[in-house]
């Protein structure tokens, strides 16, 4: 979908009756504005006809803060802190990807005991992460009951996360080089019991919301997208592992331990809202899994940081590393110049690259599906904003 | 509060005083009086004992309190009284606010919280208390382009449709504010107000989410009025009768219509969550897409006054369950004839208002439609919304067939002699 | 950066001493970001691809000894690149001879740079041929110093099983003053939404992208593109 012609074609070939933007009398335009409690910090205009979506155009930007301008000015550690806030509930993962390049362009080398604790908050961030995201789903379709109860069993893992980091949120954790500091005591077996209790709650979930007949009404058959269409436009994540495409980021292109660690890559075949809906929901629970065999294969000590010296910087030198996150493959292209300070650096995230599917799946679509689809794309605004 | 305090002088306060008097005397003199006189000359004055209820009589009842009792006897039976507190405003008032409170609550523990908890020393009680106060002190916008009148008188509309309907329902024999002989038939005949006023407000509110909530509360109420009207009909078929009144009387008699139509009352459930355009029909006010659907502009009292209404309406056609297929105020006697024994003979004799058989039917109805509300409460915290296109094809084909089916079981009941008007006839 | 820094840093952990005087000269050699750079990497810490496990295995295990560094000459020490993806690139140089030239081989990236007349055609070839059928993310550098500006396109296979590690960096420079380059966007659709940011951060014009619009900023923007050099954030 490139332009207004091609979309109203392909409206015609769904067989409705759209007129075109020039006769605008039928067309009443929506402003799914920031001011609204199905959008987030995000707009896109939508015209209807009727019930029909015929017209969707997503309009960014309202959380913009020139995250890669602000990192050319600010030191390879500096630029922790403030790179986390794009997605602060998955902050684990989006300085995992940038440790990952730095360390290559400058070339540190991490300590083992280093990685497995890398990992294991990085898999524990993207449990809390996708537990929210299926929270707001709920909301979305009008499930408080879907609201509550996992943002409830959310914080069972923050509170893990708030013992190994000593924040709950964006805890700066992840540094070039290993992580700030080692586990506590009791980190292990406390870990290895909030786990088995997530994991019966996964159980829970799919009985009573995946199994809802309401839940699978609005969402099984809802904005298909074939495994065609999202290799085209380049979809990523959990969205195009629902479009039967199984890539996963730690499985193709393993980081530091992963290639050690046995999981399978989860992934759906029908591409509809409801396989949209499924796969973070098996990816959290294969988490589990990996949560468990990282615990056990850990070495009992060990640095878990190296030792770097006050202004970190390496020769002249492009890395591009990428890491799977909780909305897709997020990866940093970072050109260094030689000094501390890197000359650029470029975050291609999952929901800018998702946010393409948007309009392409909204049209012809009915106006009650507009927020089912459009959470099902797992599409962070602030993320893709920068 | 902030205003500068000036010295006290005593004769600034004497003449205070006799302004106060001054006020008083000629408000009394020139309103108050004649007010008293044309009540007294136009109004009709009920009989107590058979004397008319003068004002010497009703100040003589003060210093004697045993010729009180009569003359509250009459208070209570005047229509005022129904439609004042029982079975009228006070009473459903009072149980709108519990159903507001329970269901917060209610839908707290299943989703593994609170609810409200500190507004009053238990667990929130007061926090209803504490939402009006906050709604009547928030500041009304009235948007711009819109039509004025009609954005006023809505929502006044919108408790006074809903009041309509309680005003026909029967709390305990006798106890109805309009007995009249087609109460059924007026009950939905108000009902179908409901899409009107929706429609008119959501079209005066001058905004875009607004018309498109109107247009979906249009389209659901409508079309679930008729699995509503159609699953009525079966027990008009059953008990022969369209006064509330007397269904309940014929369930007494034989047993109560849920054993003979299930269904029906299944399809009248249905429908009375989607007339209250509650969830999972709570397409009208969505939030996630059409941020607050017809609802968008209102704010402070107004939003206030919507929301009493349609808990009034809730407990309304709860109420309106109860008297269809529960039996009403049906129920074993488990109120003594008296409670104070022997005591008629005692100087003030304030048991005699009471009344076994009122108390016991008030009680037994007021358990089964609280039942029936926390049965519609229920759904709120188990599914997620439906979908226009799934609710409207659920409510033209399927629920109508099904309303159907029960009827043509009544009928066949009726006909094949097994019941008949004043009960079972097989036995 | 060259194989023997990284011996040295792994080596030397505390001695900054030798890191400062390596990377001084480092700084000495190649003032300019690389652009020409054909150095293999070599990561210990990093595991090898499944594809390419025997080559680059190999690749890792004939580390060079250690020398005191002059990294303006460093090539004549290093390894062959990765036979696979030497493959690949010469499948490319094949096709297109001396249009494409190589920046670098390494491990799962390559770099090539081609003219802005010639990227259409290469990357209708990448995509049909050779099996990269989606981009990741478009980036745009500005380098004052050459007054250029180069876009990279980050270009990643999902239905070829054996490509799915790799990342070929496809790349185009194009004058600073006045930036133009021919739109990808018949191709890979994914990139509409990166060129569109591209254009409002860079000031790079696609010819033939249907939208050259304003897209992250806001709608009263009225200053230079933000990603240039010569913007300034106030206050700093």
């Amino acid at each position: 979908m490139t332009s207004i012609e091609e979309k109203f074609e392909e409206s015609k070939r769904l067989g409705l009756q759209i007129v075109k933007e020039s006769e605008e009398d039928r067309l009443m335009t929506l402003s799914v504005g920031p001011q609204h409690p199905g959008s987030g910090h995000f707009r896109f205009v939508i015209k209807v006809d009727g019930d029909y979506i015929v017209y969707c155009d997503p309009d960014p930007g309202y959380v913009h803060r020139g995250e890669e301008k602000m990192c050319e000015y600010r030191n390879v550690i500096q630029n922790i802190p403030h790179l986390e806030r794009p997605v602060i509930h998955d902050s684990a993962n989006i300085t995992y990807s940038y440790s990952l390049a730095v360390e290559e362009l400058v070339g540190i080398e991490v300590p083992r005991r280093g990685q497995f604790i890398r990992a294991i908050a990085s898999e524990l961030n993207r449990q809390v992460y996708t537990l929210y995201w299926l929270a707001i789903y709920g909301i979305f379709l009008g499930h408080s009951t879907m609201f509550m109860w996992p943002t409830g069993d959310r914080e069972v893992i923050i509170d893990l996360l708030e013992a190994l980091t000593g924040a709950r949120v964006t805890h700066a954790f992840n540094i070039p080089g290993g992580v700030r500091n080692d586990m506590p005591e009791g980190f292990r077996d406390r870990c290895l019991s909030q786990i088995r209790y997530l994991q019966k709650r996964f159980k829970e979930y799919e009985d009573i919301f995946y199994n809802n007949p309401l839940f699978r009404q609005r969402t099984e058959g809802v904005a298909v997208l074939s495994k065609e269409d999202a290799i085209k436009l380049g979809v990523t994540g959990s969205v195009v592992r629902a479009s039967s495409v199984p890539f996963d980021v730690r499985k193709a292109e393993p980081y530091d331990i992963y290639n050690e660690i046995d999981f399978k890559v989860q992934y759906m075949k029908t591409g509809d809202c409801f396989a949209r809906s499924y796969v973070p929901l098996l990816d959290m629970q294969e988490s589990c899994y990996i949560i468990e065999q990282l615990l056990d294969k850990m070495p009992a000590s060990g640095e878990v940081r190296a030792k770097l010296q006050p202004n970190p910087k390496g020769p002249p030198g492009e890395s591009y590393r990428r890491v799977e996150s909780g909305r897709g493959a997020l990866g940093y292209y970072i050109v260094s110049d030689g000094t501390p300070k890197p000359y650029r650096v470029k975050i291609s995230v999952g929901s800018f690259r998702n946010m393409l599917a948007l309009p392409y799946l909204l049209v012809g679509k009915r106006l009650a599906d507009m927020p089912a689809v459009y959470w099902s794309l797992n599409y962070w605004p602030v993320e893709a904003d920068r | 509060m902030a205003s500068y305090p000036r010295d006290f002088r005593f004769g600034g306060f004497v003449v205070s005083l006799i302004w106060l008097i001054f006020w008083i005397l000629i408000i009394v003199a020139l309103v108050g009086l004649p007010l008293i006189f044309i009540i007294l000359f136009y109004v009709p004055l009920p009989e107590v004992d058979g004397e008319v209820l003068t004002p010497y009589l009703f100040l003589t009842s003060i210093l004697y309190p045993q010729s009180a009792i009569p003359v509250i006897e009459t208070l209570l039976d005047t229509t005022f009284f129904k439609v004042a507190v029982f079975p009228g405003f006070t009473y459903a008032a009072l149980i709108a606010a519990a159903t507001i409170f329970i269901e917060r609550k209610f839908l707290a523990k299943m989703q593994l919280r609170v609810g409200p908890l500190y507004a009053g020393k238990i667990e929130g009680i007061l926090q209803l208390l504490a939402d009006g106060l906050k709604l009547i002190s928030k500041e009304i916008i009235i948007p711009s382009g819109s039509d004025k009148l009609i954005f006023w008188s809505a929502p006044i509309a919108f408790v006074a449709t809903a009041a309509a309907v309680v005003a026909l329902i029967p709390a305990a024999p006798g106890w109805v504010v309009a007995d009249i002989d087609v109460g059924l038939l007026a009950v939905f005949a108000i009902l179908g107000f409901f899409p009107l006023i929706a429609l008119l407000f959501s079209w005066a509110s001058n905004s875009k989410y607004p018309f498109i909530g109107g247009l979906r509360a249009l389209h659901q109420l409508i079309a679930f009025e008729i699995p509503f009207i159609l699953s009525a009909l079966s027990v008009v078929i059953l008990s022969g009768t369209l006064n509330l009144t007397e269904v309940v009387e014929s369930q007494i008699q034989s047993y109560w219509f849920i054993f003979f139509l299930p269904i029906s009352a299944f399809v009248f459930y249905i429908s009375s969550l989607a007339e209250l355009e509650r969830i999972p029909f709570d397409l009208p006010e969505a939030e996630a897409e059409i941020v607050a659907g017809w609802l968008t502009e209102t704010s402070g009292m107004i939003y206030g006054l919507l929301q009493l209404g349609s808990y009034i309406k809730t407990y309304a056609l709860a109420a309106l369950f109860v008297i269809l297929f529960l039996g009403g105020w049906a129920g074993p006697q488990i109120f003594p004839a008296e409670i104070i024994p022997e005591s008629a003979e005692a100087i003030i004799p304030v048991s005699e208002l009471y009344e076994q058989t009122d108390a016991n039917a008030a009680f037994w109805f007021t358990l089964k439609t609280f039942g029936v509300i926390m049965l519609m409460l229920l759904p709120r915290g188990i599914s997620p919304r439906i979908r226009i296109d799934i609710l409207l094809h659920t409510g033209w084909y399927k629920l109508i067939v099904l309303a159907f089916i029960n009827m043509f079981v009544a009928l066949a009941l009726i006909y094949g002699g097994v019941l008949g008007p004043g009960g079972l006839l097989v036995r | 950066m060259s194989a023997n820094n990284k011996e040295e840093l792994n080596k030397l952990a505390a001695g900054s001493q030798t890191k400062h005087s390596s990377s001084t000269s480092d700084d000495t050699a190649q003032e300019q970001p690389p652009s020409s750079s054909t150095q293999p990497k070599q990561l210990p810490a990093k595991p090898s691809p499944p594809s390419a496990t025997a080559a680059a295995s190999a690749a890792t295990t004939t580390t060079p000894p250690p020398k005191p560094s002059l990294a303006s000459s460093p090539a004549k020490t290093q390894p062959e690149p990765p036979p696979f993806e030497k493959g690949l690139v010469e499948q490319l140089k094949n096709k297109f001879g001396d249009i494409v030239k190589v920046v670098f081989i390494k491990p799962l990236r390559i770099k090539i740079q081609v003219e802005p007349q010639d990227i259409v055609g290469v990357a209708s070839f990448l995509r049909d041929s050779m099996g990269f059928d989606h981009a990741e993310s478009v980036a745009g550098t500005d380098y004052p110093k050459d007054n250029q500006i180069e876009v990279v396109y980050h270009l990643g296979s999902y239905s070829r099983e054996e490509l799915a590690a790799h990342i070929l960096w496809l790349t185009a420079r194009t004058n600073k003053d006045d930036a133009r380059l021919p739109t990808l966007i018949n191709i890979y659709k994914s990139v509409e939404y990166h060129e569109r940011e591209c254009y409002e951060m860079l000031g790079v014009y696609f010819e033939g992208h249907p939208r050259n619009e304003r897209f992250l900023l806001p709608e009263d923007w009225a200053d230079i593109p933000p990603l240039r050099k010569d913007f300034r954030i106030k206050g700093r």
